[in-house]
């Protein structure tokens, strides 16, 4: 789902050279892979097999997620600094990156941040274009919020098998959300081959 | 209050102009273009020649003043414009 919307926003780019979009495709194309190697780490404790366990996988898989949620925070960001108003959502940012003492962890409450971010503005958002789709899309995002905070939780509380389980539901159900516009694009029979 | 146009917007804004206040078919005057683009005569100049020499608008030569029209190719990108402002609005984002 994540590779479908990269691709879309990939195809806007070579169209309309729109660097918002050019944002949002490396957004997902970093959330695609991070959640392809959490996918496998996930995979590798089922299927010990695969063998995707150590620590460095797994601080890599979570890396690329936040670099994806960064990206996605940060089309907002310029969103906000061209329409020359602050976004309040940024002050909340550095507060609790400095109270993480594991990578993983600190990996798990930027991502958290960075998509609260991204929930506040895409609110704005639909506060100026009362667009439902975006109202949509920040369920979507908050969804996908709360999982990544069951996530750091399930970081710090190991044994708690349900909150891993719920990180996932949530995600998912999440990301099924932010797929919607692609899904539009596909109905409505959108011409998106090649540049003009 | 104002918001800032990218270029793309601005791009957009020149086309739907040249189309929609194209009601004779004979063109549009650079006035009405810098009228409702809402720029500099310079820059309006400057992106009329990059619009013309991409494809995306024809220039029609008459006696004294050169006129305008949107080409089959800046229709295409109005399309592909909108449906692309629609989706990244959907994700809260501008073009």
């Amino acid at each position: 789902m994540s590779f479908s919307i990269a691709y879309v926003a990939f195809r806007g780019v070579r169209q309309t050279k729109s660097s918002s979009l050019l944002r949002l495709a490396t957004a997902f194309v970093f959330l695609g892979f991070g959640f392809l190697v959490e996918g496998l780490v996930g995979l590798s404790l089922v299927i010990p097999a695969v063998g995707l366990t150590a620590t460095e996988v797994v601080v890599g898989g979570l890396l690329l997620e936040t670099t994806g949620y960064f990206f996605l925070a940060f089309s907002h960001a310029i969103d906000v600094v061209m329409s020359k108003r602050a976004g309040a959502a940024l002050l909340v940012f550095p507060v609790i990156t400095l109270s993480g003492t594991q990578l993983a962890n600190v990996l798990s409450i930027l991502s958290f941040y960075f998509v609260l971010y991204g929930v506040v503005e895409t609110l704005y958002s639909y506060a100026r274009t009362r667009k439902p789709d975006t109202l949509l899309i920040a369920l979507g995002l908050s969804l996908i919020g709360v999982g990544t905070f069951f996530q750091w939780l399930s970081l710090l509380y190991l044994q708690v098998d349900v909150l891993l389980l719920l990180q996932i539901i949530l995600q998912e159900m999440g990301l099924l959300i932010l797929f919607t516009p692609v899904l539009r694009f596909a109905v409505g029979g959108t011409k998106i081959d090649g540049p003009v | 209050m104002a918001q800032y146009r990218t270029q793309v917007r601005i791009i957009a804004d020149v086309l739907s102009t040249a189309r929609d206040a194209n009601i004779e078919g004979t063109g549009v005057g650079v006035t009405t273009l810098l009228r409702k683009g809402n720029m500099s005569y310079t820059r309006m100049s400057k992106l009329l020649s990059e619009l013309v020499g991409s494809g995306l608008l024809l220039e029609l030569n008459g006696e004294k003043i050169s006129k305008y029209m949107i080409s089959e190719k800046g229709i295409q990108f109005l399309a592909a414009y909108y449906s692309f402002e629609d989706f990244a609005q959907s994700f809260g984002l501008r073009l």
